[in-house]
């Protein structure tokens, strides 16, 4: 089955763009979601179990400092309130905050946009390594193989199964 | 050619997916193997020239060279089992890696390429009575597998700027650094090999041993779960799995066979014979998981590293090997995964990335000293762990060692492996970190190496199986990956897993009779 956020969890992961992302990812908050979606999809299902118990706590939690659900901080409140968790009341606060911190930073940093920004340009570097490999060593390439598949048996002189058969 | 097709033609006519099973199905084989990755392709491929009929079933899928892209997160969903977070219990828990694609793990791994010590081979023979297991007696399967998968040292131009400076670091200290063996021909340094290489250089088990098997017969199913193992009184008969299709039918998939082999990894298949039933008197099936625990640093140069350009792991420094730390090594990972290792975020995350192409990113591997195991909760595996206090141990000293090299190498700063880490700006404050033992939970560790779960040995009482890889004690049931590990193996367990499987291979077939007669 599809993973899909629930409201809560993706209105909770909306508010922590601003504080885990970089101000300039601002713009791709929902892009950002959405790669989380996916990620969320293919971890164990013990991780997911925690997650989505995880953000309805961390959602309801806040509403006894702030008188408002964690999805409606925002600024300050939010920072402070998210830092109370990765500093930790329990093992378990901290290990959820830090294991959001680290999913929502990935997707950050898949975003195209933030990959221009520092630099890295994979595609096209990959895009010229293989043309190189398939045209200077191409000899060499067809070599292996050629040898991949060339006859070799293990045991030359024992008899095959088909021998035995 | 079939080789040919893996890059960039049709799928060979005997691969199988999720496509081309339309309901439910029954196949008759003389060998069925039980995942694709480096213990099941080798064991295929010469199983299958040899004239066996070989059914292969994998969980994951199968893609070809072609498919393997710049996108990251596209290729851990892909190409990772539960999208690269699995998870050994423990405090700290330790994440772990492992491939789930036609392939195995030799499609996400770096490629090296390293014998088994023979201090560690005498350890096997001593500790758990494998007297067969010398360096002279390995080493015919090791040769054939060298050549097999094209190990050779990396082309110079090819290594990138990060891979230098480490050397240049272990240079200054005087230390002993390798140039890393590799399973490649001509890697150009797309520095892509855990997310499929997407030039075709690294000779994976997907680009060698599975066209190789296809090539002399061998039929492949992708996307085919194994449930269990099915038996006639003690003698293994084959196995039950199931195919899911896109439109989210099951269908069921059964294999009877004069001989299984499961090739999962030292996590599934222990969790595979638990669920079949299957019991080993030593208590040991499942235990005994040893996993190299290894921490990544991420080191700041001045100068412009782009470390993402040019070959991954290109030099080991081996100085410590002897002393449980088994190699320090740059690995270049692309900026998601930098960024969701480091505890930075907001605006520190930002300006920390910013000099992305200014990193190194370095990891030391130890040599565990104590064992985990796994448990079947749910019908799926689940491992437990807990870091030893002497290898965190060895770990720091090992991380004050890898930070003299790296300031010695030009570093101007280093961001630590640990729960609010601080910065180091000087090999001086690096040894620092020696006058306060930092205790496991503090450290974050991950893993790519699990073995041991079902290590084999000659006394039945003490081990899982015997020196081939057969379960004690069950008919016809062989074990073919890294739990048949007794202890560490140190180095990169790829190629001892393909070598061991050659030769597992190469007992069936002198004893063809005794299992297909």
């Amino acid at each position: 089955m599809t993973y899909r956020h629930t409201q809560t969890t993706r209105a909770v992961l909306r508010s922590l763009v601003p504080v885990i992302c970089p101000p300039e990812a601002a713009a791709l908050a929902e892009p950002i979601i959405d790669h989380m979606e996916l990620t969320f999809g293919v971890i164990p299902p013990i991780l997911g179990t925690a997650i989505h118990a995880g953000f309805a706590t961390y959602d309801v939690g806040a509403v006894p400092r702030y008188f408002k659900r964690a999805r409606s901080l925002s600024g300050e409140a939010a920072e402070r309130y998210y830092e109370s968790w990765a500093d930790g009341f329990t093992p378990m606060h901290v290990q959820f905050a830090g294991m959001i911190n680290q999913l929502m930073s990935m997707a950050c940093y898949e975003q195209p946009e933030m990959m221009e920004r520092i630099g890295y340009r994979v595609g096209p570097w990959i895009e010229k390594v293989r043309h190189k490999r398939l045209t200077v060593f191409a000899d060499d390439v067809a070599k292996q193989e050629a040898q991949i598949l060339a006859p070799d048996p293990l045991r030359p002189l024992a008899k095959t199964k088909k021998e035995v058969a | 050619m079939v080789t040919a097709a893996l890059h960039e033609g049709a799928r060979p006519h005997n691969v199988f997916t999720r496509h081309d099973l339309h309901g439910d199905t029954v196949l008759d084989c003389d060998v069925v193997i039980v995942g694709s990755g480096a213990g099941g392709a080798p064991m295929a491929a010469e199983l299958a020239e040899a004239g066996f009929d070989v059914v292969v079933l994998e969980e994951g899928s199968y893609y070809q060279t072609r498919d393997f892209t710049a996108n990251t997160s596209q290729m851990v969903r892909q190409l990772y089992r539960d999208g690269g977070a699995s998870l050994a219990i423990g405090n700290p828990p330790i994440m772990f890696q492992e491939g789930r694609a036609v392939g195995g793990s030799t499609v996400i791994n770096g490629g090296m390429s390293w014998r088994t010590p023979e201090d560690i081979l005498a350890r096997w023979r001593d500790e758990a009575g494998l007297e067969d297991l010398t360096t002279a007696q390995l080493e015919p399967y090791y040769e054939r597998v060298e050549k097999r998968i094209h190990v050779a040292p990396m082309d110079d131009e090819a290594i990138g700027r990060d891979n230098w400076l480490l050397k240049k670091g272990a240079d200054a200290k005087g230390w002993k650094t390798v140039g890393n063996l590799r399973n490649q021909a001509h890697c150009v340094g797309s520095n892509r090999c855990a997310f499929g290489c997407p030039t075709g250089a690294k000779q994976s088990a997907l680009v060698s041993y599975v066209p190789r098997a296809l090539h002399y017969g061998a039929r492949v199913y992708a996307d085919v779960r194994v449930d269990r193992i099915t038996f006639h009184g003690k003698r293994a008969t084959g196995v039950v799995g199931k195919v899911r299709t896109d439109e989210g039918k099951t269908h069921n998939v059964v294999v009877r066979a004069k001989l299984v082999v499961a090739a999962c990894g030292a996590i599934h298949s222990p969790a595979l014979l638990a669920r079949s039933g299957v019991k080993s008197r030593s208590g040991l099936l499942g235990g005994n998981l040893s996993l190299h625990p290894n921490v990544k640093v991420v080191a700041l140069f001045d100068e412009d590293v782009s470390g993402w350009q040019g070959a991954h792991q290109a030099f080991q420094v081996r100085e410590f090997a002897d002393e449980g730390l088994g190699c320090f090594a740059a690995v270049n990972l692309p900026p998601s995964v930098v960024a969701m290792s480091v505890p930075h975020r907001g605006a520190q995350l930002g300006a920390l990335m910013d000099q992305y192409n200014h990193m190194v990113v370095a990891g030391l591997l130890c040599e565990d000293t104590t064992t985990g195991h796994v448990k079947v909760i749910n019908g799926r595996p689940q491992a437990f762990y807990q870091l030893a206090e002497h290898d965190a141990a060895n770990m720091q000293r090992g991380l004050v060692l890898l930070a003299e090299l790296l300031f010695a190498a030009g570093a101007k700063r280093l961001l630590l492996p640990f729960h609010h880490a601080q910065e180091l700006t000087s090999a001086d404050e690096a040894h620092r970190l020696l006058d306060r033992p930092i205790p496991p939970k503090g450290w974050e560790v991950v893993t790519v190496h699990m073995m041991g779960t079902a290590k084999m040995g000659a006394d039945r009482t003490t081990s899982v199986t015997d020196a081939f890889g057969f379960m004690h004690d069950v008919d016809r049931l062989m074990i073919a990956d890294a739990s048949l590990f007794p202890s560490p193996c140190r180095v990169n367990p790829m190629e001892t897993i393909m070598a061991l499987s050659t030769r597992a291979a190469g007992h069936v077939i002198d004893n063809s009779r005794r299992y297909f007669g």
